[in-house]
């Protein structure tokens, strides 16, 4: 998703490696997607529109 | 230090590779002290790198290059970053990984060197079209395990 918008960063976060970020985003299944510092979050490998449906959420937006 | 990638996974490397389009410039930030993964993940790096003349590496230290990770969004270690390169200029896509991309994670960095490659993320068209539409800034933190 990153390579489509300028507006989006996409980091992804080894959670053993880095135990205090996990434990502040409550990652306890793996993979976990944070949005926006904990404004949306999905858990498990979910459909593109799936995520997606989560990142507008998280953001407010409307379309 | 022995070699991390033995010659039968740099030669499945080497096919998928074959996938490759555009250069790719990898960046791995690392820093000497407290940081358990850097030397692996740098020689991770080295290795999968060499195996396309598409692919570049570069190598900078989080405290002595600090403005460069700043630039590109870093802020732990070890990292690395996909970038797209056109002759001199690098194209930022804000994609990135924190820690050893090591086990399963593995599949996703040669997954996301062909995308970066490709200039193609892959998705369907409508949810490229919304994310045209974005007004906002989206910061995507995927966790993840090697096993």
């Amino acid at each position: 998703m990153a390579l489509e918008s300028p507006l989006i960063q996409a980091e992804m976060v080894e959670a053993m490696e880095f135990p205090e970020l996990s434990h502040h985003h409550s990652v306890s299944g793996v993979p976990q997607t944070t949005i926006n510092d904990g404004a949306g979050a999905v858990v498990g490998a979910v459909p593109e529109d799936y995520l997606l449906a989560e990142i507008l959420r998280a953001i407010n937006a409307k379309y | 230090m022995a070699e991390l990638l033995n010659e039968a996974i740099k030669n499945q490397v080497r096919e998928v590779f074959s996938q490759l389009e555009g250069p790719v410039q990898v960046l791995f930030f690392g820093q000497e002290r407290d940081c358990e993964y850097c030397d692996d993940t740098r020689q991770l790096a080295e290795e999968v790198t060499a195996l396309s003349d598409k692919l570049e590496l570069k190598v900078y230290d989080l405290e002595g290059d600090a403005e460069i990770a700043q630039g590109y969004h870093v802020d732990k270690v070890p990292a690395l970053v996909f970038a797209a390169r056109d002759g001199e200029v690098i194209h930022d896509y804000g994609l990135r990984m924190a820690g050893i991309p090591a086990g399963h994670e593995f599949n996703s960095l040669i997954h996301d060197l062909i995308l970066v490659s490709r200039r193609d993320s892959g998705l369907s068209q409508k949810t490229r079209d919304l994310l045209a539409r974005l007004s906002k800034p989206v910061f995507l933190q995927v966790f993840v395990t090697p096993t």
